[in-house]
């Protein structure tokens, strides 16, 4: 197998999508002959035409409303967003139509489109173009979430979300993005609501998303030498979440050390800590559960306290080892 | 000030409990968490833990005694405190003022009702100084798994924090016998080694009856060569449920006689896959508790209770199963039986009267149900007259599958028989309706395959 | 009382009736609704249209059966008006299971997308970009429909509006925006709320036509919104045409109507757009005073019998809760 980043199994599956299904097409800014702001659609409006790579305005509002009207009628349309941070603009279309069209006709009427964006902090873009806000849009009823964290999910959950008959938010993490994978040629599809264990430990839990995955399989070779043996799950789908393979392994290791970049406080990882507490694996914890998030604070612009503002390798092998009572 | 001791609501349904016997003697000082008393509800023997610490200044009741809910027992307080000769009465009750206004007592009630769930919930929470007690999820598991008190265990954790690991290395040394201070004091005055008597309290800890039970014949002090055995706990609660039920109920038993073969063929296609899911064999019990349920539903006029003035049309089918146990009698209630596949219903049934035979059934586990199956097909009984489990209103009771000439399209041959007694409350369920379930049951045990229409 | 625009020439005796016949019908409608939720038998909100219903019937008889309209919060009349069925319709309203969205979306959000309706919104400006981008499907599958997407002075307010009127406009898309002023967002009078007399002039702004009509006179809207109805199918672009009308009621059921003055009311009321289509037709002798009289009576048993339906059909079960919902 060959081995492909992040970002080229993302335009991978989208392009072999495109050239099978005539329903799908691409709209976003600088989406075209630019490439898209990080470069992921580059080269393909010279295959696909300005008709199915369509250069929007700057105008989040009118684009995500118009995926939501072109997939009410008939389109499956995937929409790029420059980068997260940007959802507040989009909002009220995915909030307020997309999640809620399907419910609210009774079942009638489907919005089959997905949302792709750039997110996450590390490449020095500061408090406006570095935020984790997953947590929003995994609240609302009738949004699935899907944060790939390495390039043979990314291909694989991208094909699932174009297949999926309802709105997906799809999180690229932008440091993932030069990451590599062994990926298949062929188009795939990952379930979404399906983890993945990325690595067996019997010791400790650690339940990390994006980014993070990468951190917490450092974190777990490191904890190796001290014979600690660490399983690191990457839920892959905020929305569904497959708690099955989480309370799985909590209830084999007994420890649970949650990760993510985004703000700790109102984070994904409370919900992940809840349904621990609630679930069957609470008789099994034998350490409190910990949570290792993003500080409260904008994300800045200096390297050294970009770095300090959200969790890092070192911060998660103590996080394991307090769980074990070890220091 | 000193404070009361009182007989705490364990149930929804409880009203008075019966005192078995006291821990502790007047004077004795009394730890938080530390029991106090054991005592009998409608349902189970618990001990009570005290929440609070001092000497106990006072006993009102006396073993056997029955006492209402939230009625003072004793006091605890400091030594030479006054405190009242006769009960009180309610807890509470001396501090009301005239004045107090309807919905005060009513939230004085409430905070007691709420200090009693906090009691309760107290178990193992505590440790020897009071304190609270910190232990993992992991660690309280396996301490209940394998019967050991958390507050013996020393923890390793932050603060003392007891983990899994703590729990297992306690539980490989051999720890001191459990004895309530009157059992110890029993053994020693008859002689009696507390090791190797099973102890039938809370968590293996062996009790007064526990000693006597176990103190030989030839060292009874009794003179007389006929063994009295005082009634009590479980025994007691059947005596008691059994005579109510007898003679309130006017009874009618009717019996049927069920040809087993496609039942017995169904259990032997059955047994291999249920094994494999459930890793339990089916028995005839769970094949005739499907049919009852199937049955049931059909004629919901048996499903029913008498409250009151009331007939109570039971809208779910909550089978109880008659288990015994070494000193009597107890029904664990297997819930929405009509709901469940036989594989579930096997593992429910079998963990349930696992736990019946160990005494550890839960209140809630023998609550709510709306007819009874009693099977003594075990023993060479073809019929009885199984006693109606109140509120229930009718009762089945299964003899054993005897092979019988039977009369076939002309020609005697030998089927495998057993015999169906159905018992019912003749105030609330006529003999037609009665005839008709018992005709119907009989009908799916010997055609099982209905069960799946 | 003001006459009439001259009846356009292609339209036969029944076409005219059965103008005559919506109308009725989303006055009974909406008048019965108002009744209902005065005497507590409707519950939520609701905001009625009596007053408006020449602009609703009138942009809709120019469309084709394939054709798609996005509607507002005061949509009754367009859902009438786009051949829905006023049992189903009122049975929504009555939160009944025979309700266009089973009663889970009520007076805001009745939707008929297999007729294509796609939908009333209960956000102001929620319409406009839904409508682009179910004319970028039409556009881009050549399905040839034309969607016409309703809106009010308030909306045209909302940052969606020009955002998606520039979209519309730079893709030349088949949508016709019809603007519905009835002078007041919610109790905004039109005129202090923005700084041009029509809402038509903002058409300038993107190149697209803008043109005034009187809402009350169904053959001027008719003959307005046909016109860019029209260059829209001719791949010609958007184009604004603004009603002017007035709603007779209060902007909803809990409004006191503080902001206008009796005699404005009464002079809008003398410009009934119903009662000047019935005079017109009879003027005209298309029309007998008995056969007008015919199918006033016929539009108000309609409504009636619909009150009947919707008290005999079923309540929603808990178990129909979480019915519809994906995620």
């Amino acid at each position: 197998m060959r081995e492909l980043t992040y970002l080229e199994a993302v335009r991978e599956a989208m392009s072999q999508e495109m050239r099978q299904n005539e329903d799908v097409f691409i709209l976003g800014e600088d989406i075209g002959v630019y490439g898209g702001a990080f470069g992921v659609t580059r080269g393909m409006i010279e295959e696909f035409g300005p008709e199915r790579i369509r250069n929007t305005p700057i105008s989040e509002a009118a684009i995500s409303g118009t995926a939501v009207g072109a997939a009410l009628t008939g389109m499956r349309p995937i929409l790029e967003l420059q980068f997260s941070d940007f959802m507040t603009i989009a909002m009220d279309n995915m909030v307020n139509q997309a999640a809620k069209i399907r419910y609210m006709y009774g079942g009638k009427g489907k919005v089959p489109m997905v949302l792709r964006t750039p997110a996450g902090s590390g490449t020095g873009a500061a408090a406006q173009h570095s935020q984790s806000l997953e947590a929003w849009m995994a609240h609302v009823p009738g949004l699935k979430v899907v944060q790939p964290s390495t390039a043979y999910d990314a291909k694989g959950l991208l094909k699932a979300a174009i297949d999926e008959d309802n709105p997906v938010i799809f999180y690229e993490h932008k440091l993932c993005y030069k990451t590599t994978s062994d990926v298949p040629e062929e188009l795939y599809s990952i379930p979404l609501g399906k983890a993945d264990i990325k690595r067996e430990g019997s010791d400790v839990t650690i339940v990390a998303t994006a980014i993070m995955v990468h951190k917490a399989l450092e974190a777990a070779a490191k904890l190796e030498e001290q014979e600690i043996s660490v399983e690191v799950i990457d839920p892959r789908t905020l929305v569904p979440l497959d708690t099955e393979t989480i309370i799985e392994s909590v209830k084999k290791t007994g420890r649970l050390v949650v990760v993510h970049e985004a703000v700790k406080r109102g984070g994904f990882g409370g919900e992940i800590a809840s349904t621990i507490a609630e679930s069957e694996a609470f008789d099994y914890l034998d350490a409190p559960i910990m949570r290792l998030g993003g500080k409260a604070v904008p994300i800045p612009y200096n390297p050294e306290l970009e770095k300090s503002a959200i969790p890092g390798v070192d911060d998660i092998v103590a996080a394991v080892k307090e769980t074990l009572n070890r220091h | 000030m000193a404070k009361e001791i009182f007989m705490p609501k364990l149930s929804s349904t409880m009203q008075v409990g019966t005192l078995l016997q006291w821990y502790k003697n007047e004077g004795d000082s009394v730890d938080v968490g530390e029991p106090l008393f054991e005592i009998m509800t409608d349902k189970i023997n618990i001990e009570v833990e005290s929440y609070e610490e001092g000497i106990l200044l006072k006993k009102y009741f006396e073993e056997d005694e029955e006492v209402p809910i939230n009625h003072v027992v004793g006091y605890i307080g400091e030594a030479g405190e006054p405190v009242p000769d006769a009960p009180p009465g309610e807890s509470g009750g001396s501090q009301k003022a005239d004045d107090i206004s309807d919905s005060r007592q009513a939230q004085v009630e409430d905070l007691t009702e709420q200090g009693i769930s906090e009691t309760s919930a107290q178990q193992e929470t505590a440790d020897a100084n009071g304190k609270k007690l910190r232990a993992t999820p992991a660690a309280r598991r396996i301490a209940r798994e394998e019967n050991i008190t958390l507050s013996e265990v020393s923890g390793s954790g932050p603060n003392g924090r007891i983990h899994q690991a703590d729990v297992m290395s306690f539980a490989s040394t051999e720890q001191p016998v459990k004895a309530t201070p009157l059992a110890q004091k029993v053994a020693a005055a008859e002689g009696v080694d507390l090791q190797g008597i099973k102890g039938s309290g809370a968590n293996g800890k062996i009790k007064r009856t526990d000693v006597e039970n176990a103190i030989p014949p030839d060292a009874s002090p009794a003179t007389t060569t006929a063994k009295r055995v005082k009634m009590e706990g479980i025994r007691k609660v059947v005596a008691q449920r059994m005579l109510q039920s007898k003679t309130t109920a006017p009874h009618v038993t009717l019996t049927t006689e069920v040809d087993m073969s496609q039942a017995i063929s169904l259990r032997k296609q059955l047994l291999e896959p249920i094994e494999q899911q459930t890793g339990y064999r089916v028995s005839y019990t769970e094949i005739i508790m499907k049919a009852v349920a199937f049955s049931l539903k059909q004629h919901p006029h048996i499903n029913v209770s008498l409250e009151g003035n009331e007939i109570v049309y039971k809208d779910e089918i909550n089978l109880g199963l008659a288990v015994a146990v070494d000193n009597g009698l107890i029904v664990p209630v297997i819930q929405h039986v009509d709901q469940k596949g036989l594989s579930a219903l096997t593992a429910d049934c079998k963990r349930l009267g696992i736990a019946a035979r160990d005494n550890k059934v839960k209140p809630q586990e023998m609550s709510g149900g709306t007819f009874t199956v009693s099977n003594l097909g075990m023993y060479a009984i073809d019929a009885f007259t199984p006693v109606i489990n109140q509120p229930e209103s009718a009762i089945l009771g299964v003899g054993r599958i005897n092979e019988k000439p039977v009369g076939v399209n002309g020609a005697i041959e030998l089927r495998p028989m057993m015999v169906l007694s159905l018992s019912f409350d003749h105030r609330v369920i006529d003999g037609a309706p009665a005839a008709a379930f018992l005709t119907e049951l009989k009908e799916v045990l010997e055609q099982p395959i209905k069960l799946l229409v | 009382m003001t006459q009439l625009t001259n009846i356009p020439a292609h339209l036969k005796k029944t076409d005219l009736t059965h103008l005559l016949k919506q109308m009725w019908q989303i006055r009974f409608f909406e008048e019965k609704v108002d009744e209902f939720f005065a005497k507590g038998m409707i519950h939520g909100t609701t905001h009625l249209a009596v007053g408006q219903e020449a602009s609703a019937v009138g942009s809709i008889a120019v469309l084709q059966e394939r054709d798609k309209i996005t509607s507002t919060h005061r949509g009754h009349g367009h859902c009438i008006a786009k051949g829905a069925e006023v049992n189903r319709m009122m049975a929504e309203l009555f939160g009944r299971t025979t309700g266009y969205c089973k009663g889970k979306g009520g007076s805001m959000h009745i939707a008929d997308v297999d007729k294509g309706n796609l939908g009333a919104n209960g956000i102001v400006g929620g319409g406009f970009a839904i409508a682009t981008g179910a004319a970028l499907t039409s556009q881009m599958k050549n399905e040839g429909y034309v969607v016409l997407c309703f809106f009010g002075d308030g909306a045209s307010n909302e940052g969606s509006f020009h955002e998606a009127l520039n979209l519309a406009s730079i893709w030349k898309l088949p949508v016709v925006f019809v603007c519905e002023n009835n002078q007041y967002g919610m109790s905004g009078p039109a005129k202090e709320m923005m700084n041009v007399e029509d809402v038509a002039k903002r058409a300038a702004a993107y190149g697209v036509p803008g043109k005034v009509v009187d809402g009350n006179d169904v053959f001027d809207v008719m003959n307005g919104v046909g016109e860019a109805v029209e260059r829209a199918r001719n791949g010609e672009g958007p184009s604004i045409i603004e009603a002017k009308t007035y709603r007779w009621k209060g902007h909803s059921k809990s409004d006191a109507k503080k902001y206008r003055t009796r005699e404005e009311e009464q002079e809008w009321r003398a410009k009934d757009p119903i009662a000047r289509l019935r005079d017109a037709l009879i003027g005209e002798g298309l029309l007998t005073e008995e056969s007008a009289a015919e199918i006033k009576a016929a539009a108000k048993k309609e409504i009636e019998d619909s009150v009947e339906f919707s008290k005999a059909s079923p309540m929603p079960t808990i178990e129909d809760l979480m019915e519809d919902i994906y995620a």
